[in-house]
Parts: C-alpha cells; structure tokens; sequence
C-alpha cells in the first residue's frame, strides 16, 4: 500500500548536510550567547545604572519662601493658596475639540487667551505631555466651584491651590517690599552656574525683583527638596499597596528665613493714611539708629498684581503714567529740599565762624549781590533777625548772607559730611546720590564755572542742591542726635522658619559730624522755634505733649514771575513742593520725620500736618504698648498631667459623646484648659477670646515684648 | 499492510528529548509568563496555560495520524492557508496597523502563524516530490517552483503588512532550500543577491548624503515605521526618545540582569512597563531582566537541546518527506529565536515577532506545537519504511 511516498528509500545523502544545518543552527544560538554576554555581563554597570535612571525621577519639593514681618510681628508678606487650573495633555481626551471649549465657555476666555492654551496644548511632545500646563491663575471662587461641578466633563483638566505670595498690605511699602516674577533663563543659567550638584532654580520659579524681595532673595528662599520617586514609563508616579507614594533618598526642604523689617505696621499705615498728597514721599526713621519705622511712596503700585498677574498692557501702562508709580521716591527720586536745607547752610555758618548766635541780618525783603536782586519769600522783610528767628520764620536773606559771606564749599563740605551728594546705602531699594554742589561741581558743570549766585541759591535749597527724602532724614537724624551719621536700614533681623535669629542688624554708623553742644543747641533750639513758637512756619502742626522740632520747606518747581502766584493759580506740575523735616522729642529725639508733598504747595500746609499726625500715633502707639508691656508676663501654666479616663462613669449619656472625645484627645495635646470646663463648644465658638485659643505651644510669640524695643523703655 | 504499518508505531520512538525540552521550556514560558503578566497587567499566564494543554493535546493528536495522509493533504493545506491569508482583507480584524487576526468568539486568530507551518510542508512535499537520484544537486531552474511555493505566501504576509513574519519566511525557505543541495551557481546567486541586498542598504541608509537628494532604491516604498527601524538598528544611539526608544529600553533591561538577575517579578522595567509588548514580543528581555546571564544561557541552551532533537528526527527519518519536514521545522523555530532575541537584544532591527514557546499567544503556541507534533509524528513511524 502506498500512501504517495513513492521512493521510499533511505535518504543517506540528506544525513550530512542536516549535521551542517544544525551546526548553523548552533552557531546561531552561539552568537546570541556572546551577544548577551557582551550586553549582561561586559557591559552590565551601564545598563544597570540606565534602567535605575529610568525607574527614579527626581522630584523636587519645593521649599516655603519666607516671609516677612514687621518689628513687632505682624505679618506682611506671606503666601496665600491661589487656585489655579492645570491641563495634563496626556490625560485630556478631546482637548482641543471639546475640553478646551468648554473651559473656555465656563471661565469666560477671549480668543486671544483660548488661542494661547491651544498652542500651549498642541505644542506639547512626548513627555511634556505628561507635565502640567498652567491654563489660569487665581480662579474666584465661583469659578473653582463650576469647574468643579464639571469635572466630569473635563478630562486632564486639574485644579490645585498653589501657594502665591501675597502682600498684605496691598500697594503700602510696595517699592521697598518688592514683588516677585519668573526667572529669566539667562538668569537661570547664571544662578545656576555656581551649583555642581542640584540646580537651585528651575524654569519656572519665581525670583524677588525688587526692594526687601530682591536684595535677601538668597535669605527668603529656602533650599528645595528633593526625592526619588519611583514613575514607570508613563511618568507616573507608583505607590504601594496602601497608596504611599514609592520614594527613596529624600532630601527634605529648608524653608526660607523670616525676614523682620524694622517697620511698624500702625505707624506705616498710620502714614499711609495721613499722607496728604498724590506724590511724594514720607520717611520715618529712628533718630538713633537710623532703622526705617514707616516708609511711604506715592503713587504707588500693587505687588500682587506684579507678581505673575501683570498683563503686558497694565505694564506699559504703569510705565507710562506721568506719576510714575513704579518709582522709590523716598530714595530714587531727588527734590530741591527747599528751606529744609537751611540747617546745613545754618551749621555750615557756625562751623566755619562766619556767623555766631547773636549775628544778626536785616532783611528787607531781599538781598542785593551785585545787579541782582535775591527775594526773600516775605516780600515786606523779617527787619532784624538772628539765627533763631532765620530759621523760625524761614527769613531767606539770614542765608543769603552768610553764603555771601563765606562761599558755596563750606556748605558742601557740611553737606557731604552730613550724606547729601551720595546714596545712603539703603541698600533694598535702588537710590539717587542726589546733588551737593560745590565750587568744583559747578566749574565741571556748569557753563561760565562757579559765580556767588549760585552759594546763594543753593543756601536756601534751590539752585543745583538735590535731595532724596531718605538722604534729609539721616541729615535730620544728625542733626538731632549731635552728629551721627546712621546708615538707614530696613531689616531688623533675620530669624529662621522656627523663629530662631539667625543675623541681627545693629546701627551703621557712617561717620561722626563734628559738632559741639553749643552749635547742636542753636540748631535745635531754632527748630523747636520753628514748630512751637507762634510766628513759627510749623506753628499749627506743633504736638501737645511732646516738643517737636522742624523745619518747613516751599521748593520752588517752577521760575518765579513778576507776579507771585497761590498754589490754587498754578497747574499741577508748576506747583511747589512741599517739605517738612521735623523730629521729636526735640531733647531725647527718637523719631525723625520727612514728608514731601509733591507739588503739594505749602511746606507748612501741605506737608507738616502729616508729619505731627504720624506723631501723635507713634507716641500714642508707644504709650500703648508700654502699658501693654508694662504687665507682667506670665507664661502659660504647664498642662496638669491628665489621667487616664476612669470607667466611672461607665456609661456616656448619647449627647455628649463629641465632648467627652474632645477631652480625651486633649490628653495628648496639651492644651491649656480644663477638660471639665471648656468640653463641647471648642468648634462652635466662633472667636475664642485670644488667649484661650492660641496654642501654649508657641508661648505668645506676638504677645511677648521684642527683646530690644527702644520705645519700651 | 495497514495493520502492519499500524504496528511499526512504536511509542519507544517518540523522541522524548525533543518533547521533554519543549515542555520544559513551555513551563519556563508561563513562569516567566506570571512575572511579565504581574499585577496590574491581566494575568494572562493563567490563558497560556490552556493553550499549552490545547498545544500539548494537538502533539498528541498530530502524532496519531500518519504524517502520510498530511504528506497527501499538503496542497489543499497549503492553499486553505492561502486563502485564510487572502481572507484577511475581507473579513481581517486591524490592530496597529496590521490586519493580522480573524476574530472568531473570544479567540484571535493568526493565520500567518499557520502559513508558515504549510509553507514547511509544501516545499517538504515539492523536494520528496522532485527527488532525482541521479540528478541530486538543485539548480536553477528546479527551485523556481520552491521560490514560487515560498514566495507567494511570504508576498502576502508582507503586505499586511507584517515585515517579521515574513522575513522568517523567507529565512526558513531559504535554509529548506539550501538544505535541497542546490548546485553552486545557485550559491553564487544567492551571494550576489546578499551582497546587492547589503549595498541597497549601504546606499539607502549608510551612505554619507543628505537626506534629500540620496537616491534610495527601496527606502521609500518602507513604511515610514520600517524605515524608522532599519535607521534605528544601523544607528542605536540615535532617536533614544523616539523611534529607537523601544530598543534601547529592551537592551537596558536585558543588559541590566547581569549574571544573577533581579529576580522574579523584580524586573523593574518590566514591572514600570519600559518594554513594549513584554508578554509577547519582548518576553525574553522580561526573562534576561529578572533571571540573569546564566539562566538565559540555559534557556539558550534549550532551544539548543529541542533543536538538535529536531534535527535528530530528521537524521533518523527514513524517507526525504519526512526528514524536510523535520529541518524546515527546525529551521522554522531556529530563525523565530534568532530573529527574537536577536531583535531584543539590538542584534537586529525590530520587527514584530513571538519567541516560541516563551510569548504569550494562542496561534503562536499552536503553531510550534503543531511542528513539535510533526516532528513527533516522523519520529514515531520511521519504523514504517525499515525493510
């Protein structure tokens, strides 16, 4: 029977060539062996550490910015949770067609904002598209509420609250605070240059760009933190069976460190209030350390909208007001200081014995030098005035006179020595040197060089005589404290997240004006005369129960025409500035105070009235709180060590289950209170009186008297 | 004659080698198989251990019949398997761009894998056929029926486009052919054509000339995945993040078992799912990764051993069907493991291919066991033709 093998014989031929075949076959399986040896076993340290890189990406915490505080605690900057909408373009199914619309339709896009996302979106590859796109910053509330309620129909669509930095206090101190913006990645690189290791920046953050936010940008923010998170090839992040997140190797964030600035927040917004004007600045600092207490600059800008909110539009817009809120006028703004500068012209007269107390003037109006006529600003004239009455009634031709007499340099030398013509070295905020001119000044700059005129003018504050409201407080402070020099400074102290000082900002003494008692008596007795005798320019703006001493200031914006004009006449930008420069208390000073009112008018109407109302608060607030202080303060009792629950009573009446398990959990946490007593409306109270809800934990830290407060004592 | 034949079945011939070695590396397969397949992914092991018995129950079953009957039922095989091929396009089911499947109920089948098992025996049944005493060497013109036989099937599944089951194809014919004894102007020919074939990708892909004014003879008409492939092998370092990513990631992970492994279900890209495909075609990486240099080795090493088996059943074959049947399925699983693990392991380009006996798939499972169950079958009645 054949099945259709036909040649059944045996196939001997086929026999060696199967040997060769399998012989291939065997080569074959040899060069996978040699090629799986070369990959697992030659080079297995490579492929070991890639597939480790794989598993772990590394994940940065980021670490709390800092905040800032005033002197006595109050909280000024600090971070607020901002809701904010992410889309994940892997996860968003539809994005473009449906998802995108609809966000679109329920938060009220433009075109403009929608055309953004979708590029944002689309351009998104590999695995970007697994990274979060920020579509919309601070949702309202209303808003987070609809998105929520569709959440459903908005596949890969997140909202988060992410810390923002806020400041509290709106556009107040806004120039010296600062506000915050993304780096740049030229900046990136060149921040990040210095580390070998981890970056401290990434694309993305955000860095202090102006004032306190800028210049301890290194001090605010803290060190991020990172960990190896175990992601698989989706960039997601795995966990374990009881949803902990897989991690190794966490290196844990430091937060920022506090800063402490020296400002008094009742006082700054005592200021803020009081300020009369549109533009101006007023500087109030310690007459003996030059720390800053309240610092105003108007107009001004807000720091919130600044950080990260601004539109290119509102920025141009900033830019292009003709105030220009965006400038420091306490420091980067230089005005004619007006009469104000009469004092440096009056020590500058002393010091070089051109003049003593008892000489004396008369003015008749004016002074004559050569064909030229200098007005004083009372037409009729003072008569006979000596340095007291000069200052007192501001009689402009005393000044003249003595600049006649002994020249323009004596009174630069006094001024320079004093700080004027160079920056303060505030250091937190950008600063102007100003102009204090001398002979040599006016020879580089002036075209025909240096003439008497000019000593003149700058006796009295005008002419090329420039001054930032800062660089007039540390000449004021001087003045007051017998010739110290401070550097003015902001920042107190820098404490670390728990509230330890980590650097303690002394006084900065820049030099010593010499000055003797005598001199510093006839300066300061002239401008208590100012302030507290009647004829004085300051006369209505004096203190009840403190002597303040001052000084007026009218500088002259415009030139002067053959007809004088009232403020109501002139425009705005013809109108006068208005000074005032004052301390107090007069023989203890503690406070100096400068306000100028930008085209304000008056020194005496426009500018005083504000600095006596910032006074009157400072001593008011420092009779508060020594009263305040001046109890005792008794820490909080340590908490009784509290039994275990007895089973007497066995049973608990169904009602009051919430308190009797309010009173356990107190075992542990060591609130200061009797269980007993406070047991079921711990919840339901709506504000518990201070001292019962704070936690003992931190005993009162904002309570407690700051450990230096001068004003205390 | 029939009782007779009936009785020279001797079940003392069953190569219990061979068989014994596929079992045992069936059992690895699903082992490994439970560690690609772990949590979350569905534990497919638990499928694969059904097709082995479906595969187990076919050996049985194919070794019944007389392999006589298949040699008579080898052309109608030949051409269902055609048609079933053919019949893709009508009624195939497309995943990933490839109509490769007809879905019947829950199953999937893949035709090509039988394809492959039919084109075996047509070429066997065209040598025993064309059997010359006299004449023993094949030239030319004597394997222009073979080319016809292999090449038709191979054109389709080419088209369908599935690059790595064709080139097997073509492999395995090639090796079936060689293995005719073909005369040596026909080993210069296939020299030549080696050489053309290594110039063509020279001049499409080696050569240094900008992208735009290369002149290509076949680089164009590739898909541009292909293409992405070949550029990809010929250049691994190139397009980590992109086309060659999948290579790159499935040499990590076999690279970074070293000698001991990470053990089972340790795997970390297999267990964070860098591999594409890990419980078909990229199982051996899953298996390099977790079980190391020695191990693999000895998997290796047992395709060795039910290679060599296979090839004994052909030495020991008494008639010219049966030894070709057994070397083109020998060839058959030898140029599916080389093509696999050398894809794996960078050696070669990917391209869409199963491991014998370790990738988790029915047709897959089913189509070597319905080679083991021939070689079983051959094995089993070589007593048939003792005289």
């Amino acid at each position: 029977m054949n099945l259709g093998l036909g040649t059944q014989r045996e196939p001997k031929e086929l026999r060696p060539r199967i040997f060769i075949v399998g012989g291939f076959f065997l080569l074959g399986l040899l060069v996978l062996a040699v090629n799986l040896y070369r990959l697992m076993v030659v080079r297995y340290e490579e492929f070991l550490a890639l597939s480790v890189d794989n598993q772990f990406k590394d994940v940065r915490v980021r670490s709390p910015r800092g905040l800032i505080r005033d002197r006595r605690g109050e909280v000024l900057v600090d971070a607020r949770p901002s809701l904010d909408v992410f889309i994940t373009p892997a996860f968003c199914q539809k994005c473009v067609l449906e998802v995108i619309p609809r966000l679109e339709a329920l938060l009220g896009w433009t075109p403009d904002q929608r055309d953004r996302v979708l590029e944002l979106v689309k351009s998104a590859r590999g695995p970007q598209r697994y990274q979060q796109i920020v579509v919309q910053v601070d949702l309202t509330r209303d808003e987070f509420d609809l998105l929520n309620a569709h959440q459903y129909q908005l596949p890969g669509v997140d909202l988060e609250p992410v810390p923002h930095r806020h400041y509290r206090s709106g556009d107040a101190l806004a120039h010296v605070l600062g506000y915050m913006n993304e780096v740049t990645s030229e900046e990136l690189t060149k921040l990040n240059s210095a580390s070998v290791e981890r970056p401290p920046y990434a694309m993305g953050d955000y860095t202090g760009r102006r004032g306190v936010e800028r210049s301890f940008e290194q001090y605010l923010r803290g060190q991020d933190g990172w960990v190896k998170q175990v992601v698989n090839a989706r960039g997601e992040v795995m966990r374990d069976a009881s949803g902990n997140v897989l991690k190794r190797d966490e290196v844990a964030p430091r937060p920022g460190r506090n800063l402490v600035l020296s400002i008094d927040a009742r006082l700054q917004s005592e200021a803020e209030r009081v300020f009369p004007g549109t533009a101006g600045a007023l500087v109030a600092i310690d007459a003996r350390t030059g720390f800053v207490r309240a610092m105003v600059s108007r107009p001004s800008f807000d720091p919130n909208e600044m950080t990260g909110r601004v539109s290119p539009q509102r920025l141009v817009q900033l830019n292009k007001d003709p105030l220009q809120p965006m400038v420091f006028r306490a420091g980067a703004q230089h005005y004619s200081p007006g009469s104000t500068f009469k004092v440096v012209t009056l020590l500058a007269a002393l010091q070089s014995g051109t003049f003593s107390e008892q000489s004396g003037v008369t003015c008749g109006g004016g002074y004559q030098l050569g064909s030229r006529r200098w007005r004083c600003h009372k037409e009729s004239g003072h008569g006979l005035v000596h340095a007291h009455e000069a200052m007192k009634m501001s009689c402009d031709t005393y000044f003249y006179k003595a600049s006649d007499a002994m020249g323009i340099d004596p009174i630069a030398e006094v001024g320079k020595a004093l700080g004027l013509g160079s920056v303060t070295n505030f250091g937190v905020a950008a600063e102007v040197p100003g102009v204090m001119p001398s002979t040599a000044y006016h020879n580089r700059v002036t075209p025909g060089g240096y003439t008497k005129g000019m000593a003149l003018n700058t006796s009295i504050g005008q002419g090329d005589v420039n001054v930032t409201p800062l660089q007039l407080a540390v000449v004021y402070a001087a003045i007051a404290n017998g010739g110290h020099v401070y550097q003015p400074q902001i920042v107190e102290r820098i404490e670390s997240a728990e509230g330890q000082v980590i650097e303690q900002f002394g006084p900065r003494l820049v030099r010593t004006v010499p000055m003797t008692d005598e001199q510093h008596r006839i300066l300061v007795d002239s401008l208590i005369a100012v302030v507290n005798e009647p004829g004085g320019t300051g006369y209505r703006s004096r203190l009840t129960d403190v002597t303040m001493a001052g000084k007026t200031g009218t500088a002259q914006v415009a030139k002067l025409g053959a007809v004088r004009l009232k403020t109501s006449q002139m425009s705005y930008w013809e109108r006068d500035h208005a000074w005032f420069a004052s301390f107090a208390p007069a023989q203890e000073p503690e406070l100096v105070i400068i306000v100028v009112n930008e085209h304000g008018g008056h020194g005496g109407t426009d500018a005083a009235p504000a600095a006596s109302a910032v006074f009157r608060k400072y001593f008011e607030l420092k009779r508060l709180d020594g009263e305040a202080f001046g109890i005792e303060y008794q820490p909080p009792k340590t908490p009784p060590a509290v039994k275990a629950p007895l089973l007497t009573p066995p049973l608990v009446a169904p009602g009051d289950v919430a308190g009797n398990g309010l009173a356990q959990q107190d075992t542990g946490a060591g609130i200061e209170r009797d269980p007993v007593v406070t047991k079921p409306v711990i919840a339901a109270t709506p504000a518990p009186p201070p001292d019962v809800a704070r936690p003992p934990v931190q005993p009162g830290e904002p309570a407690e008297p700051p450990p230096e407060d001068p004003e205390g004592r | 004659m029939q009782l007779s034949a009936q009785r020279r079945v001797a079940v003392s011939n069953v190569p219990w080698v061979l068989v014994g070695g596929v079992l045992l590396t069936a059992a690895v397969g699903i082992y490994n198989l439970a560690s690609a397949s772990r949590p979350p992914s569905s534990p497919v092991w638990m499928s694969q251990v059904l097709y082995l018995g479906v595969g187990i129950a076919l050996i049985i079953g194919i070794s019944l019949v007389d392999y006589r009957f298949l040699q008579r039922a080898t052309v109608p095989l030949y051409l269902l398997n055609i048609v079933a091929l053919l019949g893709l396009k009508l009624f195939g089911h497309t995943a990933k761009g490839a109509e490769s499947w007809f879905v019947v109920g829950p199953f999937r089948i893949q035709p090509a894998e039988f394809m492959k098992i039919g084109m075996v025996l047509m070429l066997a049944k065209y040598f025993h056929d064309d059997d010359r005493p006299n004449q023993p060497a094949q030239g030319f013109l004597r394997l222009i029926p073979a080319a016809a036989i292999a090449l038709f099937p191979t054109a389709i599944v080419l088209v369908q486009p599935d690059l790595g089951t064709a080139l097997m194809m073509v492999f395995t014919a090639l090796t079936i052919i060689l293995f005719s004894k073909p005369t040596w102007p026909v080993w210069v020919g296939l020299g030549v054509a080696f050489l053309l074939g290594m110039g063509v990708l020279w001049n499409d892909y080696v050569r240094e000339q900008p992208q735009e004014d290369r002149f290509t003879v076949i680089r164009h008409k590739l898909k541009k995945h292909q293409d992405a492939r070949i550029s990809g092998w010929l250049d691994p370092m190139s397009d980590l993040r992109g086309s060659n990513y999948h290579a790159m990631q499935s040499k990590i992970a076999v690279g970074s078992g070293g000698w001991s492994g990470k053990g089972w279900m340790e795997g970390t890209q297999t267990g964070l799912r860098y591999l594409p495909e890990q419980h078909t075609d990229f199982i051996f990486s899953v298996f390099a990764e977790e079980q190391g240099f020695g191990r693999s080795l000895m998997l290796l090493m047992l395709y060795g051993v039910i290679l060599v088996g296979g090839l004994g059943v052909a030495l020991s074959a008494k008639e010219r069907y049966g030894a070709f049947v057994a070397v083109g399925i020998c060839a058959m699983i030898f140029w599916q493991v080389f093509e696999n693990i050398g894809m794996v392991t960078g050696l070669l380009p990917i391209t869409g291919i199963t491991l014998p006996l370790m990738s988790y798939g029915g047709s897959s499972m089913v189509s070597v066991m319905i080679g083991i169950g021939l070689l079983v079958n051959v094995s089993m009645r070589r007593q048939m033709f003792r005289r």
